[in-house]
């Protein structure tokens, strides 16, 4: 097993290995080809078992045959979330119910959840989209892996769990909450593989500081984050405080959960995506249109191995942009920028669009800013009012009113800058912004519509 | 050297300062003075203890943003124009005071620039220089 590294580092040598070289390393033409033969595979089963998608082509006037090229794809209709709550719960379910071996949902932030089916050679095909995107973040057969994620309806634990199993990993299925169970866990079972969202391990590593223990002598070496963006100040802060390596994986239920892409340790701000499984496109989200490579838009996935509920060109709202460069690493998979904002976070305030992630942006430029934070809009006065509630670091506290005055006005005049929207800052002291097990609550929004 | 001030960060809100003395007491700390400067939403507690390393120690486990600084401490003599002297003296000098609150007794202490170069102004002058050891005292 690697050595638990005292200094975290950007760049890894490149003698990791890599899951699949034979299709992580592989020329773009071929997995192009891959890619068209597998999509093809996935509109014929959707077409001939799905009611919904054979409506969808009888009404564009389409028909399988017609999608003869790469540049045919964008003719494909679009799915959005909204299509797996009107169809709920089996409508877009390609194999028959005596197939389907696991369910898993998301929850709906309104009314009824969305749910997906998995046959056996689903969850297989799963459990391999981890096993590559474990070792993308330097996981080898043989480390300990403890589960932070609750298992359940949500795909995060079970999904993981899968993979981590599959490639050798001791797991610890420890579960959401009780994080002091989790430290002394980790101690007891030399844990070397932290699975969960990015604020819960912020949280472990302050209360694990609060009770003593010294996170250098732990065995862990790896954080596996998901569920929830995490801001770079925030990874970086995990980074120095617990001696890890942080990765964030990236998927969503809709089309399978975690392993869409990973984060390999050459390449930090931006994530592999699973090629032979996921067809990407990238989007305008007002048009619908297309956008060239390295363009910033909606991302847009098409599972390439579904068997239970196959989806076409699904509409992921998060914003993103992706490159086929060759990696340092060696992988020859796209990569997608790691998503900060969804185009459904984005907050009109008096006007101006504003999504959390420039927030980030700012705090990350401030020094003595911490990443933990809040923005808190009401209208009380009639008029869209925003406060940024910022816990304080210890190096920021000057024993001057003044001095703390400016610095709080400094921040709020590159927010200014920023935005195009004026804000009031109000510093807090540390720990008052909730750690959440799932994810954090930046905004809460009380304005009264 | 004067003595040792620890000023801490406070949200203006119900109970934080509380949560500080409450801190203090468990560490069995007494306090021999104190100011509260404060702005619209938060505050600064100013401190001045028997035992300052303690109170450190205490204040900083429980989370709590501290600064220690060092500050001049006088005794006064208790009659009317003891307090212009000093003032007198430090402003003839262009001591540039940032703040100065009063402690037990006739007590005062003062941040100045330049603790050495403030003693030495006073020098001659009826007041009494006011030591750590003198603060951990028992005040009766």
């Amino acid at each position: 097993m690697p050595n638990k590294l005292s200094e975290p580092i950007s760049v890894v040598s490149s003698d990791l290995p890599i899951y699949n070289s034979a299709f992580e390393c592989a020329s773009r033409e071929d997995i192009r080809s891959t890619q068209f033969k597998l999509i093809k595979e996935q509109i014929d089963l959707a077409y001939n078992n799905v009611a919904w998608y054979r409506e969808r082509f009888a009404e564009k006037g389409l028909e399988p045959g017609d999608i003869k090229g790469h540049e045919d794809i964008k003719h494909l209709p679009i799915t959005d979330k909204s299509v797996l709550r009107d169809t709920y719960p089996y409508g877009l379910f390609a194999a028959p119910l005596d197939k389907i071996v696991r369910l898993h949902s998301s929850s709906g932030t309104t009314g009824k959840p969305i749910v997906v089916g998995y046959t056996k050679e689903d969850i297989e095909e799963w459990r391999y989209c981890i096993m590559c995107i474990l070792q993308m973040a330097g996981v080898v057969p043989g480390d300990r892996a403890q589960m932070a994620f609750g298992y359940g309806m949500f795909t995060g634990g079970f999904g993981l769990h899968y993979g981590l199993e599959g490639l050798g990993c001791m797991m610890i299925p420890a579960g959401s909450g009780n994080t002091e169970r989790h430290i002394m866990m980790m101690e007891d079972y030399g844990t070397t593989v932290l699975i969960a969202t990015p604020s819960y391990a912020m949280h472990i590593c302050e209360v694990g500081e609060k009770l003593g223990y010294d996170w250098e002598k732990s065995q862990l070496r790896v954080g596996l984050f998901g569920g929830e963006p995490c801001h770079p100040k925030l990874k970086s802060e995990i980074e120095s405080r617990m001696h890890i390596f942080c990765t964030d994986n990236y998927g969503l239920t809709e089309v399978m959960g975690p392993g869409v892409s990973g984060e390999c340790l050459a390449s930090r701000n931006q994530q592999h995506i699973m090629e032979d499984h996921f067809y990407w496109e990238v989007i305008d989200p007002k048009t619908g249109e297309v956008l060239p490579e390295g363009s910033v838009g909606e991302l847009v996935l098409t599972p390439l191995n579904k068997k239970g509920v196959p989806i076409l060109r699904y509409r992921t709202h998060d914003l993103t942009k992706v490159t086929t460069e060759t990696c340092e690493c060696g992988r020859t998979t796209a990569r997608m920028d790691k998503v900060r904002s969804r185009t459904d976070d984005m907050l009109i305030i008096r006007g101006t669009n504003v999504y959390p992630s420039q927030v980030e942006d700012v705090l990350s430029s401030i020094s003595g800013a911490s990443p933990h934070y809040r923005l808190v809009l009401d209208n009380e006065t009639g008029m869209d009012r925003l406060t940024l509630m910022l816990e304080l670091e210890p190096q920021a506290f000057t024993d001057s009113v003044p001095q703390m005055e400016d610095f709080r006005n400094h921040i709020s005049d590159k927010l200014r800058g920023v935005l195009q929207v004026s804000a009031n800052v109000k510093l807090l002291e540390p720990g008052s912004i909730e750690r959440f097990m799932g994810k954090a609550k930046h905004v809460e929004d009380n304005r009264i519509k | 050297m004067g003595i040792k001030q620890i000023s801490a960060f406070v949200e203006n809100h119900p109970g934080r300062f509380k949560r500080l003395t409450d801190i203090l007491e468990k560490a069995d700390v007494s306090i021999r003075g104190f100011a509260l400067a404060d702005s619209a939403d938060f505050g600064i507690v100013r401190l001045i203890v028997d035992k300052p390393d303690a109170a450190l120690e205490a204040l900083t486990s429980e989370g709590v943003l501290v600064k220690a600084a060092d500050l001049l401490c006088i005794e006064l003599p208790d009659k009317p124009g003891a307090l212009d002297q000093v003032f007198d003296a430090v402003a003839q000098a262009e001591l540039n005071v940032e703040y100065a609150y009063s402690l037990v007794s006739t007590y005062i202490a003062l941040k100045v620039d330049d603790i050495e170069k403030a003693k030495q102004l006073l020098v001659g002058k009826p007041v009494r220089l006011i030591t750590q050891a003198d603060l951990q005292k028992p005040l009766n």
